[in-house]
């Protein structure tokens, strides 16, 4: 039903300007630079704009016109969306702000009334108050920043959602410059109609979208359930990664009971994650973990996690931190360790964290894991390879790469430098997620587990219902 | 009177709050195992109830201008036969006409003593964007200082109520401890999808406070049940 926004052939730009700087200006340039379909630039003042024939009014374009961007005074909205529904366009992006996020009584009217326009005529409008979508695929894209300001990141499984648009632009500006791979992404503004529900829907419909990120400040009133069981039917197919923002409590509000008292929003939320099989995310460091990890990895059959090191300290830390989230980082048991005892050197400490200590090489770290990874009492490895050590040489990765055959996840601690940056970029682009500290590693892993727990209880419970 | 009746009746009279026997009864209706109570209008009615639900039993005042009932004399513990629930009921009558003598009076409530066991408090509420959610806790400090409890939006199933129960930082209390059995929870579980139910079926309720249930190796009673109304609405 969003396909018109995301897969336009046609699309009207209203504001489009040739002022340098102009929110119009940029939008019209976006387009001109990545969209595929056909551009039809309106603005009353202008006969030409950038090499495009330009109209004064959506109506006299001789076009069947999918998608209108409007992106003019908020004063000026209601009457081009009268315009907008005679030519019978079907959805709309309002770029503009002015509306109900002003507080005012003026603000709160326009929203009524660009909102009953849209419903009396079928049209989705996404906005007001938003930068609305950028997407890599269709080159739709509406984010009035300049490519010099916010960089575009290269085509990818990730889309994202967000209430905030300056978070999105600024997320859209990391990614670009990490290298990591966009679909769509998507800012709503004060969602007057499409919301997260809707997006999720299409999102989750969308074969070009592996996983989704969501940054949500609040849904809008009554739609809770809706947005939980939607959600749970995403999440049953593609992981969905959520940042809940505004934690803190409705305090304040006088309360007629002690649940009400005791049911402070984020707590509601919180439910409403976990009902959902949604997987939060409670930083920003966490939201590009948790992606890296979930789109890479194979899915966990239990919680049963083997460490390998060539550094007792980190070793140590590991399992720290992997018991932190409740993983299992059990014992090694006697058959292995009569095995591992067999191929290492006495020095070497075969108890789980398994400790291959600083004269490590490459062959001994494959030994090792090529004895663990196919054993079915091991659910994931964490490989901390602190690349200071002279015999770290390199072998090691590409087997790690390799590994992937065993489908266990396989996660890689490394600290340092130049060299670590190096050896990471080479896993990363392989589809071996490299953590900086064992405790992001282990976070990342909880996400990953509490994922496949999930799909695992629906796999059961959508059995049992057959 | 079935739950319908019950809130159809207090909206009639401009009540916000059912008096504690309808409470009781609306979540007994749902499927929640309650400590037997009924509502007495005279002693002597008190001395016939208490007969037929059972000894011991303890008096309290109804009345919808007294929360704190012991303070003014309105509750009266530990009554073991039906001549000495008739003095009782006199008693607390006299006693709130002393200390509350301008408190519209509902009647008294006879309810069954129910066994020590473990405290645990059940809430409901609707919220504005989720609807009817639920939440479990552990009465007394666990709730009111640690505010440890957990929350699901309804409706939910069984397996939806015992992850509850798990998830609270205190959860090992419930398996068990210093020589206690460990509680019913599938009981527990009945009684917390009793009060997502009420919720869903009844959107005039506006929240619900069972606070205690007393979870028992076999069974979980609901103590005292507290259902708000939503404002009423012209």
């Amino acid at each position: 039903m969003l396909n018109k926004f995301f897969e336009p052939r046609s699309v009207a730009i209203i504001g489009a300007t040739p002022k340098p700087g102009k929110v119009g200006r940029v939008i019209l340039e976006n387009f001109i630079k990545r969209f595929k379909g056909r551009i039809y630039p309106v603005n009353p003042k202008y006969d030409e704009i950038l090499g495009l024939k330009c109209y004064n009014n959506v109506k006299e374009i001789p076009d069947e016109v999918d998608l209108a961007v409007i992106a003019i005074p908020a004063p000026r909205v209601p009457s081009v969306m009268r315009d907008i529904a005679e030519k019978g366009i079907k959805a709309v992006i309002i770029i503009s702000g002015g509306f109900r996020e002003t507080g005012t009584e003026e603000g709160a009217r326009l929203e009524e009334e660009i909102k009953k326009i849209a419903v009396e005529n079928g049209i989705r409008i996404l906005g007001p108050n938003c930068l609305g979508i950028f997407d890599n695929w269709s080159g739709v894209d509406t984010f009035f920043l300049p490519d010099e300001k916010m960089k575009r990141p290269p085509k990818g499984p990730i889309s994202f959602i967000s209430q905030s648009g300056a978070f999105a632009s600024a997320l859209l500006d990391w990614m670009a410059h990490h290298k990591i791979g966009l679909s769509r992404s998507i800012s709503y503004g004060n969602k007057v109609d499409v919301d997260d529900i809707d997006l999720l829907e299409y999102l989750g419909r969308d074969d070009k979208t592996g996983l989704i990120i969501m940054y949500l400040e609040g849904l809008k009133p009554g739609r809770g359930r809706l947005f939980i069981d939607i959600a749970r039917k995403v999440s049953r197919e593609k992981p969905i990664i959520i940042y809940k923002a505004g934690k803190t409590s409705r305090g304040g509000l006088a309360a007629a009971s002690h649940t009400a008292a005791l049911a402070g929003n984020y707590q509601l939320y919180k439910a409403a994650i976990k009902q959902a099989g949604l997987i939060e995310a409670l930083s920003f460091d966490e939201i590009m973990d948790l992606a890296k990890t979930l789109l890479t990895q194979p899915l966990m059959n239990g919680d049963r996690v083997y460490i390998v090191t060539d550094a007792g300290g980190v070793g140590v830390m590991s399992t720290d931190a992997l018991t932190m989230q409740g993983f299992n980082v059990p014992r090694t048991p006697s058959d292995l360790k009569d095995k591992l005892r067999e191929m290492l050197p006495p020095h070497c400490i075969v108890e789980n964290p398994i400790d291959l200590t600083g004269d490590a090489d490459d062959d001994r770290y494959i030994k090792v894991l090529e004895t663990l990874l196919p054993r079915s009492d091991v659910d994931a490895v964490i490989v901390v390879a602190l690349p200071q050590i002279p015999g770290l040489k390199g072998k090691l990765f590409d087997y790690l790469v390799n590994a992937r055959k065993y489908n266990k996840p396989i996660l890689v601690i490394m600290i340092g430098s130049e060299e670590a940056e190096k050896f990471k970029e080479y896993l990363e682009d392989n589809g071996i997620p490299v953590f900086e500290s064992p405790e992001r590693a282990a976070v990342a892993l909880r996400a990953l587990y509490e994922y496949s727990m999930f799909k695992e209880k629906e796999k059961r419970s959508r059995g049992s219902e057959e | 009177m079935n739950p319908r009746e019950i809130i159809e009746k207090a909206l009639r009279e401009g009540r916000r709050k059912l008096l504690e026997h309808e409470a009781l009864h609306v979540v007994k209706h749902y499927g929640a195992e309650i400590a037997e109570a009924d509502i007495a209008y005279t002693p002597e009615e008190a001395g016939e109830i208490a007969e037929k639900i059972g000894f011991p039993v303890v008096l309290k005042i109804v009345s919808p201008d007294i929360s704190h009932k012991s303070d003014v004399g309105g509750v009266i513990v530990g009554v073991k036969t039906k001549e000495e629930a008739v003095e009782a009921a006199k008693k607390i009558l006299e006693n709130v006409s002393k200390k509350a003598p301008n408190a519209r009076i509902s009647g008294i409530l006879v309810q069954k003593m129910a066994p020590k066991g473990l405290e645990v408090i059940i809430g409901g509420l609707r919220d504005n964007i989720f609807g009817p959610v639920v939440m479990f806790g552990l009465g007394g400090i666990f709730v009111e200082v640690l505010k440890d409890v957990s929350f699901r939006i309804a409706p939910i199933t069984i397996n939806d109520a015992l992850e509850m129960m798990s998830e609270i930082k205190s959860a090992k209390l419930l398996e068990g401890y210093r020589g206690q059995p460990p509680v019913n929870k599938e009981a527990l579980a009945k009684t917390i999808i009793a009060v997502a139910k009420l919720l869903e079926e009844n959107p005039e309720i506006d929240s619900i406070d069972l606070n205690p249930v007393i979870a028992y190796p076999d069974r979980a009673l609901v103590v005292d049940a507290r259902i708000i109304l939503r404002q009423y609405e012209k």
